[in-house]
């Protein structure tokens, strides 16, 4: 018990003596997060509305394939980026191996078919009437989704909360496409695994309080949002 | 004029709609009657552009239209069951005008006056989970009435109303189209509504227009008569006769002026006697001679015959009577 409480007093040490290390990562990982949320939802969603209500050939599979996409082990995604990214893989002319920019390419590929698949799920829960009433009221094509996306917001909401919240977490492919380097590819998962394995359980414990702290800022800066849309 | 020409229409293999033809002219006012799954929210729909024909066509003025076409804006559907926007009343009204491009000024006149026609300006400032099945209802027809249609359809516009609420509805529409010229197309299971307030009542029943008036039509299984083409067919208690070639799943109709009431069985070449007791007289319009005589002869039937024979035979509600007709009246398809 002595440890778990030394280590609950480093951790509020560390996190208000504003220690540049921690807030470093802090703020590294919150501007990847909001990047590889914004640009896996500004695709993801689209894709995800398309999925839902547009029927083409193949719209099935295309629904199986996002779905299995969910369950992507973050390990094997990182292994693939890495023999992408690799000075002797494809991309490798990019130079983006251990970079910031190859976490956040690993987190958008994660988060995508989490987007794509939610806001489907999302669009597929607003009532039908909505889309046919819109239509009949002589809504076009883009009103007619607007006024669908507004029934859903709720749920789209909850979407990109999703999204944020497993890239943030999101461990496996940081660590391996980023490789942890001190100051620049540092993000607060892959400091918990690397100060608990070092035994300095106290900064691996603020790191963490502080990554719980992002997921609660983003859930409430988005429920104030939907307060304000009444039902 | 709105029309579907030889229409056909398929949800996953199984027919809903065969229609020859069904025309909308302007400015005129039409009831669509039929029991339950008859197929008049899926002619309304097609009518709406909504949905595309499985096969035939759409005309709009005598120009194919499709789904997703600029002729939707003259045409508008109010569903049996309405849906209204998360939002409230007043921006419910305005969304078709906003789609429209028309300017705010324009809007905020035409909303406050479909609402005061509809009585419903004490709700503009709600939203749809604060008003009941019947306010909804109302405020959706505004919402249609809103952008002025040349053709509005009403799917049970009165289903959720009650007898205030739809009197109002009705007089709102009689209203609109003593403005301005628009054909209105209403859906209704209830006869008594369609009569009094349509110019035109068509019957529909498993899909297709009935070739006689909405009243005493059955669906039936028909089988093979042992010989000849008269077949026995059973509705509710009674089994009515009819002449057909036809066997396996039809409808039967009974025209109310091919029925004779008799207050005693006659001795007569009708295959077709019921007795029973009279249910309900009613005159569809005022200025009409005929009387709608309603019987429950087992199967509720409905006569039509001339006000002097209803005083000669003294009928009232609860009088018994019996009801007559041939086996060759009864139409079959």
């Amino acid at each position: 018990m002595d440890f778990l409480a030394e280590g609950f007093r480093r951790a509020l040490a560390l996190l208000f003596s504003g220690d540049a290390e921690v807030y470093g990562i802090a703020l590294l990982t919150f501007r990847i997060g909001v990047i590889s949320t914004v640009l896996a939802c500004g695709l993801g969603i689209p894709l995800g509305f398309m999925l839902a209500t547009r029927p083409f050939w193949g719209r099935r599979a295309a629904l199986t394939v996002v779905n299995t996409a969910l369950a992507f082990p973050t390990v094997v995604l990182g292994l693939l980026l890495y023999g992408l990214l690799s000075r002797r893989g494809p991309l490798g002319a990019m130079g983006w191996l251990y970079t910031w920019q190859a976490i956040a390419l690993g987190d958008v590929l994660l988060a995508l078919p989490i987007a794509a698949a939610l806001a489907a799920a999302a669009v597929q829960g607003v009532d039908p009437r909505i889309r046919r009433t819109a239509e009949t009221l002589g809504a076009g094509r883009w009103r007619t989704t607007w006024t669908v996306a507004r029934e859903a917001r709720f749920a789209l909401a909850a979407v990109i909360t999703t999204a944020f919240g497993h890239v943030v977490a999101e461990i496996g492919s940081a660590m391996t496409v980023g490789g942890n380097i001190r100051g620049q590819t540092r993000t607060l998962t892959t400091a918990v695994a690397l100060y608990t394995s070092q035994g300095d359980f106290g900064l691996a414990l603020a790191l963490g309080l502080i990554l719980l702290l992002l997921a609660l800022l983003v859930n409430v800066a988005l429920q104030t949002l939907q307060g304000r849309g009444h039902a | 004029m709105l029309e579907l020409v030889q229409v056909r229409h398929a949800y996953h293999g199984r027919l809903v709609l065969d229609l020859e033809r069904f025309a909308v002219p302007p400015g005129a006012a039409i009831a669509v009657v039929g029991p339950n799954g008859s197929g008049k929210s899926t002619l309304l729909r097609l009518l709406a552009l909504l949905e595309r024909p499985s096969a035939g066509r759409v005309l709009l003025n005598g120009a194919v239209v499709t789904p997703g076409g600029a002729a939707r804006r003259q045409v508008t559907l109010v569903e049996q069951r309405p849906i209204l926007f998360r939002a409230t009343v007043r921006e419910n009204l305005e969304f078709g005008l906003q789609v429209r491009g028309i300017r705010r000024a324009e809007v905020n006149r035409r909303v406050e006056n479909i609402a005061a026609r509809l009585a419903i300006t004490p709700l503009l400032g709600r939203r749809r989970h604060e008003l009941s099945d019947g306010e909804v209802q109302r405020v959706a027809v505004a919402r249609a009435l809103a952008v002025e249609p040349d053709v509005l359809l009403l799917d049970e516009p009165a289903s959720s109303a009650d007898r205030a609420a739809a009197l109002t509805l009705y007089r709102a529409l009689a209203e609109e189209r003593a403005r301005r010229p628009m054909a209105v197309c209403l859906a209704s299971h209830q006869l008594e509504d369609a009569y009094r307030w349509a110019d035109d009542v068509r019957a529909l029943a498993d899909g297709r227009l009935s070739p006689v008036t909405p009243e005493n039509l059955f669906r039936v299984e028909l089988q093979a008569a042992e010989s000849g083409d008269l077949k026995h067919a059973c509705v509710g208690t009674v089994e009515i006769a009819a002449m057909t070639d036809k066997t396996g799943p039809a409808i039967l109709a009974v025209p109310p002026t091919d029925i004779f009431v008799s207050r005693e069985p006659l001795a007569s070449s009708a295959r077709n006697t019921f007795p029973g007791r009279v249910t309900s007289l009613a005159r569809r319009r005022p200025d009409e001679g005929a009387v709608h005589v309603t019987a429950d002869v087992g199967v509720e039937l409905v006569a039509v015959i001339t006000e002097e024979a209803v005083r000669d035979l003294a009928l009232a509600p609860g009088t018994p009577v019996v009801f007559s007709f041939k086996a060759s009246a009864v139409r079959v398809f």
